[in-house]
């Protein structure tokens, strides 16, 4: 049997690339090493009647296009908007922004008048750069080397896009691009748990602190979601994340891909320099006319392939790049709601984003441990629990807590992570019981993923949650190789199409649907 | 009336100065201290001990140095055999001869593959770094109208950007926004060499070695040599003499220098719709009128001090406001009875030492040491045991100290301008007391030799001499602050809003050091001007 395409690894990337491919007319194979489809967009029932999103927990970043080039919606997927921000801070005293701009208006005068005002013109400001952004995130990154013109007339328009921005926007355009969270925000803001949140977005899933430059970039990454069109909403998947990429996969299958679960690649088969089909580790052979392989550069180049087969130069640059996985994640199943002291009882605070990131001084200490070698001790938290809004993925009257926990480096100084595991999740509990004590009581499972797991478990190797960091020398044409960034690699045939390429994680899909339309020829 | 005003008679301003009398300006230098050079100047710290005061190096663009003569005019320039050194406090010291076969022996003892890995690196670092040397050497170009002019700068840097080939250009593009201790990993595996190479990114700047972006700043201060430990060299008499130099070109080209005289005001002409900068007013209520004015004073306290804000645009002020100017770096100078004996050097003899101490001399207990210096300033401190650089001028330079004895210049880092609940003048002995400990636990003895001490913290960088938060580059070397947004977006080209008020100092593009780049690219822009508003 041969197929036109394989994809190795059933994330939502793979998925999305397949299913561009199939509906183009090719015939596609995807293989998945684990039992389930997602990759990192995952649900599982990992205790009787909880069904947690085990990694990835909220979407957003979901390019439009594939929602509607895929009929994502036909096939089952349907997103529940998460409303707002609630911060609680050691004072007693909180931070809940929420959707409705007028009443965080408000809420953000209780803490200062001139943050209140200030808040209009930085919310404009985001989505005039997310907006210069967003085609960007469409296009196959040029390579500035390259002779081509096709090539330089890329490069043109994005100093012609550049040169269209008014005055004040390219000023800040400059600015997320080189500077860090913190001090852009400071910038604009002056309330210390407003930045702190804000700036929050500037580190996830990267090893950098709020003042470390560069964080600002991975701020407006995070700004560039759109639900509805609406820029930067957030919201859940019914059924959890996993629902996503359920959906992606039944979108897939229709338009007639074939996908294989709990069939681990062993080897790129390479035959005369071209990429000919894989290997699985029973011994299974497949042939292909081409491997696109949505699993990270360090599996696919270092892992997947015969080292003889790549240049040496870009064998230095793949073990070069860099991934520092710096988070964990620890899912919780409750008997009850956590009680926060600074706003007692249930209510709609509950159902957005619930913030551990008091001041910009906190996360920035918590990062400091890390730098050294040792999970933060008081850590920045983004929880949610997705129960409020969709009850189906617990038992009735039971909920789930779902925390993003950072920051906890790959590499520890002292230790493994398997010793370390349950002192991690114990130091997450007891992070947050300072502010919702009664948490102790409640907890009836809970689940403690260290980056280790991470690695081991989704293949994300160091565990970084975008298949590599976001920073500035690993982006765009350089994402994740530099002259490697079109989606093709140096060997013939072989494709990537994972958050290690452009334009990187998240739940995004851009990567999958980036390259199959580079393969199929087709402009984005 | 005189043509031109300079406002400051720093290395910049003093260079504008004389360019601008070659070009037949009449031009009029007010220095508020007592004497010019800025941070180019040398003190007497004890009786018969002269020290640099600020910088230790200096890296004057050769051009400059031809055109303005200063070697006729008694530049003397030292270059030690010895780039760097970085003595560890129970192991052995490496020592980064200045020869590269000699730097890749030293090297040997610490790790084979550094010394295989150290040239190459060096090699591509002088290679890459040549491409922003150019760019360093041209005025930043306008982005809604970029002239003829800017074009071709454009289109030559470019083609020196693809001369460099694919790995080279691939290498700059990603070096620039990296943080250096990264950089230093991908080519080298011992501590002390690290560290060693990434301290030349971090001087002056809110940055530990961890920071992403700190690599840019290595590779701009290393631009000017081309080397990334070598960055400058020394002046025979310490840097006031390159101050006499410069000064003494001035006037040879014809420019009246007047030091005590502090500028209090930029005088606005007010007839036309829109100001124009008319003259200054000094404290004394003394109005001097030019035709143009020129400040070397950095751009916070140009644009913000020195003019009534009510001629600038809100969003201009809120910009300028935003410059990012927190210093962190603190200066000590010592006097010393003795060389200081470190005790990794105690196998070689007494010229031995001396050599391998003629140049930088870099403490840091590895990456981490530093970085962990670096935390305690952001949160509004400083570190029991802060970085240190230092040289020992007075080994090349014997006419420095008394026979036998030694000035050693320290800069010492973490020191933020904002200390959360005290100040400097409160912490200054306590400061200077971390840095002779920490001196002391590379070099034993140090504590007991010195004789004298100097000590000059952010807040005194700020007072005494004119850097607005301590900043020692005029406003913190960072991606969004150099090129077409040093100082702001807009007003890269050396004017500001106000016509005939041009910006010469650090403050503006390259603003990399002493090199005098951003005096001369402002003299040239100002002579543009002036010959183009002449012609209209």
């Amino acid at each position: 049997m041969k197929y036109d395409a394989i994809v190795i690894g059933g994330g939502h990337n793979g998925l999305t690339a397949a299913a561009y491919l199939a509906r183009a007319g090719r015939k596609v194979l995807v293989v998945e090493r684990r039992h389930v489809l997602g990759g990192a967009a995952v649900t599982e029932e990992v205790f009787p009647g909880f069904r947690f999103s085990v990694c990835s927990y909220v979407v957003s970043l979901l390019r439009p296009e594939i929602i509607r080039d895929l009929e994502l919606p036909r096939h089952g997927l349907e997103i529940l908007p998460l409303d707002g921000t609630f911060t609680p801070m050691p004072n007693g005293d909180h931070l809940w922004r929420v959707n409705d701009h007028a009443k965080t208006q408000r809420e953000i005068s209780r803490h200062s008048k001139v943050d209140a005002e200030a808040y209009d013109e930085y919310g404009k400001a985001m989505v005039e750069m997310a907006r210069f952004v967003k085609p960007i995130l469409n296009m196959t990154p040029p390579d500035p080397m390259s002779l081509d013109p096709r090539e330089l007339m890329k490069l043109l328009f994005l100093g012609r896009r550049f040169r269209g921005l008014a005055d004040v926007d390219r000023y800040n355009q400059i600015q997320l691009m080189t500077m860090s969270a913190a001090d852009f925000l400071d910038q604009w803001f002056e309330t210390d748990v407003l930045k702190a949140t804000m700036a929050a977005s500037g580190i996830i899933g990267t090893f950098l602190g709020v003042r470390s430059p560069g964080t600002a970039y991975v701020l407006l990454h995070h700004y560039m979601g759109e639900i509805d069109g609406a820029f930067r909403s957030w919201g859940f998947a019914r059924g959890g994340t996993g629902a996503i990429s359920e959906a992606i996969a039944a979108a897939a299958r229709e338009a007639g891909v074939e996908i294989r679960t709990a069939a681990p690649v062993a080897r790129i088969a390479v035959k005369g320099g071209r990429a000919a089909g894989v290997v699985l580790t029973n011994g299974d052979e497949m042939t292909a006319d081409m491997v696109i392989s949505s699993v990270d550069p360090n599996l696919t180049f270092l892992r997947f392939i015969d080292s003889r087969e790549l240049p040496g130069e870009f064998l230095d640059e793949v073990r070069r790049y860099k991934f520092r996985g710096s988070s964990g994640k620890v899912n919780l199943a409750l008997d009850a709601l956590p009680d926060f002291t600074c706003m007692p009882g249930g209510g709609p605070h509950l159902r957005g984003a619930i913030s551990i990131s008091p001041g910009v001084d906190y996360m920035e200490r918590a990062y400091d441990q890390a730098k050294y070698g040792e999970f933060s001790r008081r850590p920045y938290m983004d929880m949610v629990i997705p129960t409020l809004t969709d009850p189906s993925v617990a038992p009735p009257g039971k909920h789930i807590l779902s925390c993003f926990v950072q920051y906890a480096p790959y590499k520890l100084a002292s230790g493994t992570w398997d010793d370390q595991r349950e002192a991690f999740g114990d130091t997450v509990i007891d992070t947050i019981a300072e502010y919702a004590p009664n948490i102790r009581d409640i907890i009836l499972h809970r689940q403690v993923l260290t980056p280790l797991d991470l690695e081991r478990d989704f293949g994300l190797t160091e565990g970084n949650i975008f298949q590599g960091e976001l920073t500035l020398e690993q982006l765009f044409f350089a994402r994740p190789v530099p002259g490697w960034a079109q989606y093709s690699t140096p060997v013939r045939n072989l494709w990537m199409c994972g958050s290690a390429t452009h334009p990187g994680g998240g739940i995004m899909g851009a990567p999958g649907r980036n390259c199959a339309l580079r393969i199929l020829g087709q402009k984005a | 009336m005189r043509d031109v005003i300079v406002i400051g008679g720093g290395v910049n301003g003093l260079v504008t100065a004389t360019l601008l009398a070659k070009a037949g300006l009449k031009t009029l230098v007010l220095e508020r201290g007592d004497r010019v050079g800025g941070c180019a100047r040398t003190g007497e710290i004890a009786p018969g001990f002269r020290c640099p005061t600020l910088a230790h190096a200096a890296a004057i663009d050769p051009s400059l140095l031809r055109s303005l003569g200063l070697v006729r005019h008694g530049l003397r320039i030292v270059r030690p055999a010895v780039d760097a050194c970085a003595p560890t406090r129970d192991g052995p010291t490496l020592v980064l001869w200045h020869d590269a076969a000699r730097a890749t022996e030293a090297i040997r003892a610490f790790s084979a593959k550094d010394a295989e890995q150290y040239p190459r690196f060096v090699n591509s670092f002088a290679r890459v770094t040549a491409v922003l040397r150019a760019v360093c050497a041209s005025e930043p170009p306008s982005i809604d109208d970029p002239t003829a002019l800017d074009l071709i700068e454009m289109l030559k840097t470019g083609r020196k950007f693809r001369a460099l080939g694919r790995a080279d250009a691939y290498r700059l593009l990603r070096w620039m926004p990296m943080a250096v201790a990264d950089l230093a990993g991908e080519w080298c595996e011992s501590e002390p060499l690290r560290a060693t190479i990434a301290a030349g990114g971090l001087l002056g700047s809110f940055l530990g070695p961890w920071s992403a972006g700190s690599a840019a700043i290595l590779l701009l201060l290393g631009a000017e040599e081309g080397h990334p430990v070598a960055n400058g060299w020394f002046i025979a008499g310490g840097p006031g003499a390159l101050a006499d130099a410069l000064a003494a070109a001035a006037r040879q080209a014809g420019v009246d220098i007047r030091t005590g005289a502090d500028v209090a005001r930029i005088n606005i002409r007010d007839e036309e719709a829109q100001g124009a900068a008319g003259g200054v007013t000094l404290s004394n209520g003394e109005e001097i009128a030019a035709r143009a004015v020129v400040s070397n004073a950095d751009p916070k306290r140009t644009l913000l001090g020195l003019l009534d804000p009510i001629h600038l645009a809100p969003e201009l002020v809120r910009r300028a406001r935003n410059i990012r100017t927190h210093g962190t770096l603190a200066k000590i100078n010592y006097a010393s009875s003795s060389l200081p004996e470190f005790k990794g050097l105690s196998a070689l003899d007494a010229d031995g030492q001396a050599a391998a101490l003629s140049g930088r001399i870099r403490l840091a207990a590895g990456i981490d040491g530093i970085e962990r210096a670096f935390d305690a300033a952001k949160y509004g401190g400083f570190a029991e045991e802060p970085w240190i650089e230092l040289t020992i001028p007075s080994i090349a330079d014997p006419g420095l100290a008394p026979r036998g004895r030694h000035v050693v210049s320290t800069y010492v880092q973490y020191t933020p301008y904002h200390l959360r609940g005290t100040n400097w003048d409160a912490e200054r002995d306590r400061l200077a007391d971390a840095a002779t400990r920490t001196i002391a636990q590379y070099a034993p003895g140090f504590a007991a030799s010195v004789l004298a001490r100097e000590v000059i913290t952010p807040l005194d960088l700020e007072r005494t001499y004119g850097l607005t938060g301590g900043h020692v580059f005029h406003g913190e070397l960072a991606l969004d602050q150099w090129f077409v947004t040093r100082p702001l977006l807009g007003w890269a080209r050396y004017g500001t809003p106000i016509r005939n008020l041009y910006l010469c100092g650090s403050g503006t593009h390259p603003g990399t050091g002493l090199n005098g780049r951003s005096g001369a690219l402002a003299a040239r822009a100002i002579i543009q001007a002036i010959r183009g508003s002449q012609a209209r």
